[in-house]
């Protein structure tokens, strides 16, 4: 089963070298800071068990330098930049039983880009480094759609089979000694992969080196070609309302549009065969999705344009609700489906009040739908209408506006915040909250509307009754 | 100082058997209201009872149709 894989995709392979030959070579210039630090030792975990790429990074550096260290950078390729969702870096503080994960700010560097259009991210240290001394750093990061299906077409009984493209070796702008990547992929399938001595496969891991004394930005492109079957459900746009009102409730009403982004089907689709036998059948296809709300959810529904699509389930405990729903027709690759979930939550348990007398709303950020990329995720808070000044505090960077919407009973309308964020991953899923001024006062203009025209019905009675008017004296 | 949780003015539970009873009392204050003006004569009737009556039911109705909207699930 080992080594060099067969000529079909040695040539794709030399195609992709080929793009990233200018890079591989480059090794000869870089920044004066960066020789500074070397990484010691560095360990890189890509887990293909699912649609999406979550890398775990482990990683010693040392600074060789004179001065002291407040950052260490890490690059990502121009094609990885692109699918970047999110970057997660922490290092571990005390020792043994004690130990606890501290985060670390990352932030991207715009300019300037390391060889060949590399994405530099600084990693900022809780205390510079001084001369000599080493840190242990890990790194999460996640890419989406970076598995891309091979063959790009299959009909209903195969099975779906992917590439991933990566580096055995790991690209930085800093020497490194010593480096292995462990690539882990769902199943024993794999078709072929790039061989770049010492590498092998034990099971379902791959095991790229240890590769030592490799320049900065070296690189040397794999390919990986193998079985993926998992779903890979995509949100191409989820837009999110979430409704405030005093009295009680917080209404969320979430507008899906679910695509599967596998390789796309070919041929026609027989229901009988899909029915019969589902081991073999429609393999890379979903039939359902399972959605982690928040707990005490009531009044939950899932329809679309038709109406009521009756195949959900709603499980509660104490800690969360589990809504698993299906969609009208399993999908296969290239389908896609639009539906609305909603349902009401307990205001009480999301709204609350900040010491300096402003109200704040903690909710979570996010796609409820477990293991799926959201392309596009928009929330929409409505804030009662009389609430001024909102504003959002989002761990992350989001694109935010603000919109007039109009609901029952409103005269002026409500204020709404809109936060907009692509290539949204579950790492995404963490509160966020929306902090507004609202005056309880206001809550009493619904009551006082209704109040009002029941007194002019009443008014116009009297009115009628007092007028005389009759021709005839 | 922890954040302190915010809950709706009147108990949730509260709303079906609120609009109910408001709702009534609206209703039997409306009806006086039209006995009074049918029964009452043009020169004995009071421009300020039928204001009183008519304020009162409207009151009564505005605020049971509220709780009324809240209790089926209109949260305005």
């Amino acid at each position: 089963m080992e080594g060099i894989p067969p000529r079909r995709a040695l040539i794709l392979v030399l195609v992709v070298s080929s793009l990233f030959s200018v890079l591989a070579s480059s090794s000869s210039s870089s920044s004066s800071p960066s020789q500074d630090v070397r990484i010691l030792s560095a360990e890189r975990r890509i887990d293909l068990t699912s649609f999406i790429v979550r890398a775990f990074l482990a990683f010693k550096v040392e600074n060789t330098g004179a001065s002291d260290v407040s950052e260490i950078l890490i690059a990502f390729s121009p094609n990885e930049a692109q699918h970047l969702a999110i970057v997660k870096a922490s290092t571990t503080a005390g020792k043994r039983k004690k130990k606890a994960y501290l985060p670390l700010d990352v932030n991207p560097i715009e300019s300037p880009k390391g060889p060949n259009g590399a994405q530099l991210f600084s990693i900022a240290l809780p205390t510079p480094l001084k001369s000599g001394d080493t840190a242990a750093l890990e790194v999460l990061y996640v890419l989406t759609h970076s598995q891309e299906p091979f063959p790009a077409e299959i009909s209903q009984s195969e099975s779906q089979y992917v590439y991933y493209r990566d580096s055995a070796l790991l690209l930085s702008p800093y020497h490194i000694k010593e480096q292995r990547t462990f690539i882990k992929t769902p199943n024993s399938k794999v078709e072929s992969y790039t061989n770049v001595s010492p590498s092998n496969r034990v099971g379902t891991e791959l095991r790229y080196g240890p590769y030592h004394d490799r320049s900065p930005y070296s690189h040397s492109p794999i390919l990986v070609h193998f079985e993926n079957n998992n779903p890979f459900a995509v949100v191409d746009e989820l837009t999110r309302e979430v409704e405030i009102s005093h009295w009680g409730n917080v209404q969320i009403t979430e507008h899906y549009k679910l695509s599967h982004a596998g390789a796309h089907h070919k041929g026609v689709f027989s229901r009988v065969e899909y029915q019969a036998r589902p081991s073999i059948s429609g393999v890379s296809s979903f039939k359902s999705l399972l959605a982690r709300l928040p707990p005490r959810v009531h009044s939950v529904y899932y329809r679309d344009e038709i109406g009521n699509i009756s195949s959900s389930r709603l499980r509660s405990d104490s800690l969360k609700s589990e809504l698993e729903i299906e969609p009208r027709y399993p999908l296969f690759g290239g389908w896609k489906t639009t539906f609305v979930i909603g349902y009401g939550l307990p205001l009480q348990d999301f709204l609350f009040e900040s010491s300096d007398g402003q109200h704040y709303l903690n909710f979570t950020f996010g796609c409820p739908l477990l293991e799926t990329v959201v392309d596009r995720l928009t929330i929409k808070v409505v804030l009662p209408e009389g609430s001024k000044d909102p504003s959002a505090v989002v761990p992350f960077p989001v694109k935010q506006h603000y919109e007039t919407s109009y609901s029952y009973l409103d005269v002026v309308g409500r204020k709404t915040l809109v936060l907009v964020k692509e290539n949204v991953v579950p790492e995404h899923n963490v509160p966020f909250e929306i902090y507004y001024k609202f005056n309880p006062i206001f809550m009493l203009a619904e009551p006082l509307m209704l109040v009002s025209a029941f007194f002019l019905f009443f008014i116009a009675c009297i009115a009628y009754l007092h007028t005389d008017l009759s021709i005839s004296k | 100082m922890a954040p302190k949780p915010i809950t709706s003015p009147v108990p949730v539970e509260w709303y079906p058997s609120l609009s109910v009873l408001m709702l009534s009392i609206g209703l039997v204050l409306t009806a006086s209201f039209f006995i009074y003006e049918a029964t009452s004569s043009k020169r004995s009737r009071s421009l300020a009872k039928e204001i009183t009556i008519g304020a009162f039911s409207s009151f009564f109705l505005g605020f049971g149709s509220l709780f009324l909207l809240l209790a089926t699930g209109v949260y305005v």
